[in-house]
């Protein structure tokens, strides 16, 4: 990140092109002006008022939104359940993708083929993964109780004293559905990380490898004292940008429950309720955009402040390396 | 890392076949269950049949014979129409704005590129609210615009074309300055046509990423004719509750485009990634 914005000043040999740099950098500043850095202050603007779309006034109330919130017991709720939801995905999705980029580094034939498998499901909408993974999940006849079922089945067949297979309600048990929606996230997104824990790994020299294993390492000891080390910057990286895309957890929720009709809007006990989803939820359900804004700024507040203490790990990391 | 396991390749191939069944098994049971008869579907209680037996395109057909309630096509055209216009603006836009920060010369240039980069931490989820209000204000709701423009606005492709112009010598650039080219030939002749992986690059993602927009489309817009895919599928969703079979055909509809144009340039998105650290969110 530092290496990209210190880069600037060095194509700058001659005299100053005047207007035709605003001119070339004018129509994605017209665009990015109106739709990013608008929004942006906009939001803050709105957050300080009781707005409520179909009111006709709004009355400044300053930080009332931004107490109410904090003194709502269901923004608390939303806020537990999506930090459940990042210590699930985040270090079980990193763990896979670190999996499945080692393997894929160490096997010398059908590479392209795993690459393609593994990353498949990433290319694919979160509308799409989250109407197949609910037909997935299904209490009776859903695939993974299907073989839940039968792999219970055949343990008891050679003798394990199990219980009787029970269904496991995935989506209608409280205490199930925030895993259930981070075990699916885990799916659609490992193959974003394994990639660049693979471009990671690449950048590895093979003679680190070649002298541990003159000196009689074996792979357990060449991954702690080679791998892990020199791949830190990438998992961090990963793990920066994992934690920033896990906290706005919106489409899991709302496909699995709010789109769902007659169901609760947000999951049994609103169990998947999310802070991105109450967030939708006070803005275009009960109107309050005003509060919704709020629960954003909120949102953005907690993202920023791990940015910045993940940035510091990392810049601090990548120092120590040079 | 090569040494790592070399001597195990069957040990290594067992758990990565168990690791692509798990990834693609679910895809393929969406299939499976798209071409199913409504009865084998529920009749599949105790076991999992991957095969349909019969196969019928009754899903398919139900899927596409609502066309009043579930406009499938228009969807599909407005998601092909939505991508293909922001995948167009941002290589436009983009690469305009990057020749400007890379090189030329302005007052205040690099204050403005700090500013691009640090809106590029701001959450997504945050522009929402306020965005939507805008676009009302505009008069952009439920129409193309709302679907393109607020799209198109991201300074990722700016930085990411801008990286790239930055690597590519100087020397190059004075010669056709030599030849009498202005700015924008310098853009048209040396900076566009060596810069061609890194516009494929940001080309692809953003038309993938466009497809597969879920947010932007679910609150700017609210006619049903304005929908794209993904949200249609809600829609469809709502009705159909938990009749698998048409829900899975549709779901499959709207997968299959992307899968097939990520088949095509899988080679270009994977190491696009690794060059731009893009995992694709």
């Amino acid at each position: 990140m530092n290496q990209h914005l210190s880069g600037a000043a060095k194509t700058l040999p001659r005299k100053s092109d005047g207007l035709t740099g605003v001119f070339f950098a004018l129509p994605h500043l017209v665009l990015f002006a109106t739709f990013v850095l608008a929004p942006v202050a906009y939001g803050i603007y709105i957050s300080l008022f009781r707005w409520h779309v179909l009111a006709k006034a709004h009355p400044f109330v300053g930080l009332e939104n931004y107490s109410a919130a904090l003194s709502d017991d269901i923004f608390w709720i939303a806020l537990r359940n999506t930090v459940y939801f990042v210590v699930l995905v985040v270090p079980l999705g990193n763990l896979v993708s670190l999996g499945l980029a080692l393997a894929l580094s160490s096997v010398r034939r059908w590479g392209t083929f795993y690459k393609i498998v593994y990353y498949l499901p990433v290319v694919i909408s979160i509308a799409v993964v989250v109407v197949l993974w609910r037909w997935i999940y299904n209490t009776e006849i859903g695939l993974l109780n299907l073989y839940l079922g039968s792999v219970v089945g055949a343990l008891r067949g050679i003798g394990l004293p199990l219980p009787p297979f029970e269904p496991l309600p995935w989506l209608s048990n409280p205490s199930w559905v925030m895993p259930s929606l981070a075990m699916l996230t885990v799916w659609w997104t490992a193959g974003g990380n394994m990639v660049l824990y693979l471009a990671g790994l690449g950048t590895i020299g093979d003679d680190y490898y070649e002298a541990a294993s003159i000196d009689g390492a074996n792979a357990w000891q060449r991954f702690w004292a080679i791998t892990w080390p020199l791949l830190r910057p990438t998992t961090l990286f990963c793990l920066v940008f994992s934690v920033l895309g896990a906290f706005q957890v919106f489409g899991q929720s709302y496909v699995m429950f709010t789109a769902v009709q007659g169901g609760p809007v947000s999951g049994p006990a609103r169990s998947g309720l999310t802070l991105a989803l109450y967030m939708y939820l006070q803005g275009f359900r009960q109107y309050e955009i005003g509060y919704g804004a709020a629960i954003a700024y909120l949102l953005f507040a907690i993202v920023l402040g791990l940015t910045i203490v993940q940035f510091r790990l990392l810049s601090g990391q990548s120092e120590a390396k040079s | 890392m090569r040494n790592l396991l070399r001597r195990s390749q069957l040990g290594l191939h067992l758990p990565m076949m168990l690791a692509a069944l798990l990834f693609l098994g679910p895809l393929l049971w969406m299939l499976s269950t798209a071409f199913k008869a409504p009865a084998d579907i529920i009749s599949g209680l105790g076991s999992a049949q991957w095969i349909p037996q019969p196969a019928t395109t009754e899903n398919f057909r139900n899927v596409m014979g609502k066309a009043e309630e579930f406009p499938i096509w228009r969807w599909t055209a407005n998601s092909l129409f939505v991508s293909l216009a922001v995948t167009f603006l941002v290589l436009v836009v983009d690469s305009l704005a990057a020749f400007a920060y890379s090189r030329l010369r302005w007052h205040g240039r690099d204050k403005v590129f700090a500013l691009l980069v640090a809106t590029m931490l701001v959450p997504g989820q945050v522009l929402l609210i306020p965005t939507y209000l805008l676009i009302r204000q505009l008069g952009l709701f439920d129409t193309y615009g709302a679907l393109i423009f607020p799209a198109s606005a991201s300074a990722f492709g700016v930085f990411l074309l801008r990286q790239f112009f930055l690597t590519i010598p100087m020397e190059l650039e004075e010669a056709a300055r030599l030849d009498g080219c202005g700015p924008l030939g310098i853009m048209r002749h040396v900076i566009l046509p060596l810069s061609k992986p890194a516009l494929a690059t940001l080309g692809i993602f953003t038309f993938m990423g466009t497809w597969n927009a879920f947010e932007g489309p679910l609150l700017f817009t609210d006619s049903t004719l304005m929908r794209t895919l993904p949200v249609g599928i809600t829609i469809f969703q709502g009705r159909y509750n938990i009749e698998y079979g048409p829900l899975m055909a549709a779901a499959a509809l709207a997968a299959i485009p992307v899968t097939i144009a990520f088949l095509v340039f899988q080679r270009h998105i994977i190491k696009g990634i690794s060059l731009t650290g893009l995992a694709g969110r």
